[in-house]
């Protein structure tokens, strides 16, 4: 089957892919959450993970934030392969996430948020507090996130304030890669609008992302591809210029069937 | 509801920068005094001190400071790393037994003619390893601390007395007890030593990345683990230093009174982590400061000696004690909810503004 990317690219020069799992497997006792799901993010693309509650999205994404670990199956970033997950290796293998809501030290300041587990150091023991202050506030203003100061404590700020911090510090690390959980829940209108620019201006920057998302308006604004999850499987990948929203909806409730093999050939 | 003065630019224009700046948040002197503990407790301090003055000239005699800071700068060692095992969201109540550990550990190989420095030094390690244990079974077994650390008070206390079979060891030799009774520049040594000990409490805990990650930890475990934050190590760690210092106390103890008795340090976790609360160290983790610690620990050294000097009935004592911990405890809950009242304002003033 010729998969709706690669009629996209029709000279064959499909970008080698950024991050692939293939067939992966991952319980939690008795519940299966993902039973044999694969997917491909390609560089310099948006990838929207949708599907009803329990598809499996959201354990999909903790895999490839290295949160967690696939029981079975495969998981590559670029050519190195992922045995076991963690967040500081994904990091360094060129992953940032944005967690939906575990992402913020209520307690800690905004720069020391935005610094959390890899601060800038002095001698490299002793944290630079002046330099995080100036970076958490430069890359603040650069995303346009409003703000009273960086010195207020993360818990002192609204839904919309923390999920732009969380995504200001992803945007930060400067990796190829960033994924998203829910980027846009409990936001405005003109939030959302914001988050919407974020993403785009990344893609132009050339870097993957990758977000999991409710929200079928918002994903048709920003997302190059969509793939949707049913019941831990992938049931279907498709390209946002050649789908309907009908179509998508059909996939997540299961009206319409699995696609065999997907989009895993690209 | 109110009409939201903010008028909507339409096409998703890019909002004006707005003021991210690392500027600190202007606060009344009120307000300050109030929402840090250290401010708050060197005015306390203060004021006692003066009413005391009043009551009687003891509390100008130099002798009697020396003593209140004598007493002070133990509880204040043990409490800066307290402080650390709290502000990382964990409990150590194993503390006075790591102490009577650490004295009766350095006392008998000080008695058994080895050098002060060797005695200190395997003294302290008892302690680590004391704190390795409890942090292994806290992160490992998920045992939660106070479960950990109480069982731990009790069976290291056992193994000492049992030991020794419960006598003393001393008098110990001059050259150990010189670093607990010495004076250089016309400061007892014991307080250059808690000094020493205590800045670098503080700089591990205020400057340095482990400090952050520590807090980072006290403040939100996940974040922390998803941030890339090892925290198991870390929390293992926290369990290592406190049981460190407070065997290093238990020798200093040992080395300042001139012999080890096993039934040294009973109650004196409990003063410990009264001085950190009191210090503005919270109980749910993530906020705390080495220097509240020290001068919660100097409160109670205060109190304890100035309610003698004032002639109170000492059987009062600790109920002052008590009063001005639970007092302590409560700031700190008014604290955090002032902190977040004050965000909701801010944020929703940042929203009219922009």
């Amino acid at each position: 089957m010729v998969t709706a990317s690669r009629a996209a690219n029709p000279a064959g020069t499909t970008p080698p892919p950024g991050l692939q799992i293939v067939d992966g497997w991952k319980s939690f006792g008795h519940v299966a959450a993902l039973r044999g799901a694969t997917l491909t993010a390609h560089a310099g693309e948006v990838l929207a993970i949708v599907g009803d509650n329990g598809a499996g999205k959201s354990t999909l994404l903790k895999v490839l934030a290295g949160v967690h670990t696939l029981d079975t199956g495969a998981f590559t970033v670029g050519d190195r392969h992922v045995e076991k997950g963690d967040p500081r290796a994904m990091r360094d293998l060129g992953v940032a996430t944005v967690f939906q809501d575990l992402a913020i030290v209520e307690t800690l300041d905004i720069a020391a948020n935005m610094f959390v587990g890899q601060p800038i150091t002095t001698f490299g023991v002793f944290a630079n507090r002046r330099a995080m202050l100036g970076e958490a506030a430069a890359s603040l203003r650069q995303l346009g996130v409003r703000i009273p100061s960086v010195r207020v404590a993360a818990g002192e700020l609204s839904g919309g304030q923390r999920q732009g911090v969380a995504i200001a510090r992803a945007v930060r690390q400067n990796t190829p890669i960033i994924l998203m959980d829910e980027p846009t829940a409990a936001l405005g209108v003109r939030e959302t609008a914001q988050v919407g620019r974020i993403i785009r201006d990344l893609r132009e920057q050339g870097r993957t992302v990758i977000i999991v998302c409710h929200d079928l308006e918002f994903i048709f604004e920003v997302a190059d591809r969509i793939q949707v999850l049913r019941l831990g499987r992938t049931q279907g990948v498709r390209r946002v210029a050649e789908t309907s929203r009908s179509e998508i909806v059909a996939l997540i409730t299961g009206a319409q069937g699995a696609d065999d093999a997907g989009e895993v050939v690209a | 509801m109110i009409q939201h003065p903010t008028t909507e630019r339409p096409g998703g224009q890019a909002p004006p920068p707005t003021d991210v700046d690392s500027a600190a948040t202007e606060l009344s002197w009120l307000r300050r005094l109030v929402m840090s503990p250290s401010l708050a407790l060197s005015v306390v301090i203060a004021l006692f001190v003066l009413f005391g003055l009043t009551q009687t000239d003891q509390f100008a005699n130099p002798q009697a400071w020396v003593n209140i800071v004598r007493v002070a700068i133990f509880i204040a060692i043990a409490a800066s790393f307290t402080t650390i095992v709290l502000v990382s969201g964990g409990l150590d109540l194993s503390v006075g037994s790591v102490l009577v550990a650490g004295a009766m550990t350095a006392a008998a190989l000080a008695e058994a003619g080895l050098p002060p420095l060797v005695a200190f030094t395997c003294g302290t390690l008892l302690g680590a390893g004391v704190g390795l244990v409890n942090g292994l079974l806290i992160t490992y077994f998920s045992i939660p601390a106070i479960i950990v650390t109480l069982g731990s008070l009790f069976a290291v206390r056992s193994a000492v007395v049992a030991a020794t079979q419960g006598n003393p060891i001393g008098p110990l030799p001059a050259d150990f007890q010189a670093i607990g009774q010495g004076v250089v520049l016309g400061i007892p040594v014991p307080i250059l030593i808690a000094l020493v000990v205590v800045i670098i409490a503080h700089v591990l805990l205020s400057q340095s990345t482990y400090g952050w990650s520590v807090r980072a930890i006290g403040g939100n475990r996940e974040a922390a683990r998803n941030a890339g934050i090892n925290v198991r190590r870390v929390s293992i760690s926290v369990y290592v230093l406190s049981g460190a210092s407070a065997a290093f106390t238990g020798a200093l103890l040992a080395a300042r009174l001139g012999s080890g008795s096993p039934t040294l340090g009973q109650g004196f976790e409990l003063q410990v982590i009264a001085a950190a609360i009191i210090g503005g160290t919270s109980i749910a983790g993530s906020i705390g400061t080495v220097p509240g610690a020290v001068l919660g620990a100097l409160l109670l050294s205060v109190l304890s000696n100035g309610l003698v000097l004032l002639k109170v009935d000492p059987t009062w004592q600790d109920f002052i004690t008590g009063v001005v911990l639970v007092a302590a405890a409560g700031l700190d809950m008014f604290r955090r909810r002032q902190m977040f009242r004050m965000s909701a304002k801010r944020a929703s003033r940042a929203d009219r503004t922009a």
